[in-house]
């Protein structure tokens, strides 16, 4: 998805070192213009020192960041066309939130009228009309977020970082936010660089997600890519939740892969990644595309099984199918809650598009 | 706490109270005595004393002297300590603790000790005695109050508030000026009412390092040599009464700041 369009963004193959930790390690990456891109990963992975690279606060060791064509490296935060949204929101407590949000038009040095009508336009867009004169503390938390979000679009950025902005709001504020935000991104066509623990979010709003562990990108496409076709167990374990079969190569016709696990022969695809014959592999198979059946299926890839423990969760049931002769040859499967009280416990089949059956890398 | 233990503490306590106020009392009662012995009993009441202390032109210039030597002490400690505290705050660096040390010694030397000190140095760099070696001596004493409080208070503002104000286009100068100072006011308007109140008060180095133009401090004890009189008595009562109204708010305001941020 890069390459025609216009890179903003070019991370250079930059390492950071906090003493003996290394932070990044030679990360390289294109960033463009209009999109929404998510660092994704545990807390330690090195996304939130991009992010701080990015926004000049970190300089790298090693490598160059090139922001529109120009190398921004060694450039201060207040040189650079970089605007934060942080994670406190570090809105400033002795002003009013108009003034906030005026704070960066100031020092561009804008005129007053001017300043006046680009806060005025902010304001109205964010629907904070009516808080300009109030201060951060008057405000709730998704007030205050959009405050910072306001505050940071202002001086017309070339890149917007946003750094767990919505660690502070509570669960239910912040589905709400998630789609507000993919919105503001849509209608002002910046580009965000997105960080965050947490994949429900990173699915929700990016065009682009770069999963990273330990320093590196472990995999980066699109949220269906990762999540469909992860390519690591480190991916496949962070991003939803999945059954994952450890077994042996038996077999591969074009992109279908035989994997003998535990004496069962179950089917799946390397999605153009090519296991060799005897191999042990790991595979990825998400807990919605196990389809249940009562009945023995005319089709060829279903097994049969025996349910050992029922999760009631609400709208679905969560159920531990256990289809071999081993005991630890256990499948899970989510089902409508309807539909599992039909099944029954002792005897029942399941089956799965081979695709969905996804062969790791590593 | 059984029940003896509180009733034991509440006497402790307003034993307290009574000793701390019977004396105020006192003083405050004795300057509307129309006699000019001080004590009791008291036959008749007077203003006289306060209306001869708005008429003494030695005593009124003797308070200009001593609210300006306050304010360009609290002026100079509060931008000396602000500086330290800053310098000092978030750095880590060698020597640190010695420096931080050294700043906050001026204000545990014993204040005869340190008059005489610097009486010595004013003498021997040429500085007269009178308003600015004062200054100067009360200066030296105050900075460590404002560089302890000003560090307490910087130490509870949030990193990001500055990398915000840098983010936005704020070099480091602007982004103190801007964002750190506004978010010290309670600590500096704090800082900055006991300084004054310091310098007002202190009788020791301004005695050592005064010329012939006594603060009220040094009047008040030249005029008990020459005997106990009522007007020291109202004048004492006018020092107390604005001193009690510019502590208590500056309380009120740092208080309103504080809840503000």
């Amino acid at each position: 998805m890069t390459g025609e369009k216009d890179t903003i963004v070019h991370i250079d193959n930059i390492t950071k070192r906090f003493g003996n930790v290394v932070a990044v390690d030679r990360l390289d990456m294109k960033i463009v213009a209009g999109e929404f891109v998510t660092f994704l990963g545990p807390s330690g992975c090195g996304k939130s020192t991009t992010l701080r690279m990015l926004g000049g606060f970190e300089t790298p060791d090693e490598g160059r960041i090139v922001l529109d064509g120009v190398d921004v490296t060694r450039q201060p935060p207040n040189r650079r066309d970089v605007n934060m949204v942080f994670q406190d929101y570090a809105l400033f407590p002795h002003m009013s939130v108009g003034q906030n949000v005026s704070f960066g038009l100031e020092l561009k040095g804008q005129s007053r009228p001017e300043i006046e009508r680009r806060m005025t336009e902010l304001l109205d867009f964010l629907q904070l009309s009516g808080f300009r004169d109030r201060t951060p503390d008057q405000l709730s938390g998704g007030q205050r977020q959009r405050v910072a979000l306001a505050r940071a679009l202002a001086p017309d950025p070339k890149l917007l970082l946003l750094d767990e902005p919505l660690g502070a709001l509570d669960a239910k504020l912040r589905g709400q936010v998630q789609i507000e935000l993919k919105d503001i991104q849509k209608r002002t066509g910046k580009t965000f660089f997105f960080v965050t623990h947490d994949q429900e979010e990173a699915l929700t709003m990016s065009d682009r997600i770069v999963v990273m562990n330990a320093g590196r990108v472990e995999q980066a496409g699109t949220p269906e890519d990762l999540y469909f076709r992860p390519e690591s167990r480190f991916v496949a374990e962070f991003i939803g939740e999945t059954n994952l079969i450890n077994g042996t190569v038996r077999g591969i016709d074009d992109d279908r892969v035989v994997i003998d696990w535990n004496g069962l022969d179950i089917r799946g695809s390397g999605h153009g990644h090519r296991p060799g014959e005897g191999d042990n592999v790991t595979a990825s198979l998400r807990l919605e595309n196990v389809v249940c059946h009562p009945k023995k299926p005319s089709r060829e890839n279903a097994i049969e099984g025996r349910i050992v423990s029922k999760l009631f969760k609400g709208s679905r049931t969560s159920l531990d199918i256990r289809v071999g002769e081993k005991e630890d040859t256990v499948i899970r499967a989510y089902m409508d809650a309807g539909n599992a009280a039909q099944i029954s416990d002792d005897q029942l089949w399941i089956s799965w598009e081979p695709e969905r059956l996804t062969v790791l890398r590593d | 706490m059984t029940r003896n233990t509180r009733i034991l503490m509440s006497v402790i306590y307003w034993a307290f109270i009574v000793y701390l106020f019977v004396p105020l009392a006192l003083m405050v009662t004795m300057g509307f005595k129309d006699s000019k012995f001080i004590g009791f009993p008291i036959r008749s009441w007077t203003l006289d004393w306060y209306t001869a202390v708005i008429q003494d032109t030695e005593v009124l210039s003797v308070f200009g002297y001593s609210m300006t030597i306050a304010i360009s002490t609290t002026i100079l400690s509060l931008i000396i300590g602000t500086w330290i505290a800053v310098f000092l705050g978030p750095n880590k660096f060698r020597g640190k603790a010695i420096i931080f040390a050294l700043a906050c010694l001026p204000a545990v030397i014993p204040g005869i000790i340190s008059a005489i000190a610097l009486r010595i140095f004013a003498r021997l760099i040429d500085i007269e005695p009178g308003m600015f070696a004062i200054i100067l001596g009360h200066t030296v004493h105050n900075v460590p109050f404002v560089a302890l409080v000003v560090m307490a208070r910087l130490s509870t503002q949030p990193k990001s508030h500055i990398e915000a104000a840098r983010d936005l286009g704020a070099d480091s100068i602007v982004a103190f000026f801007r964002v750190t100072l506004p978010y010290l006011k309670p600590a500096l308007i704090g800082a900055g009412i006991f300084c004054m109140l310091l310098s007002f008060d202190d009788f020791v180095r301004a005695f050592f390092l005064g010329g012939y133009q006594p603060t009220l401090p040094v009047l008040i004890f030249a005029k008990l040599r020459s005997g106990m009189s009522p007007e020291i008595n109202a004048i004492s009562t006018i020092v107390l009464i604005m001193t009690a109204i510019l502590g208590l708010w500056a309380e009120r305001s740092m208080r309103r700041l504080n809840k503000g941020s």
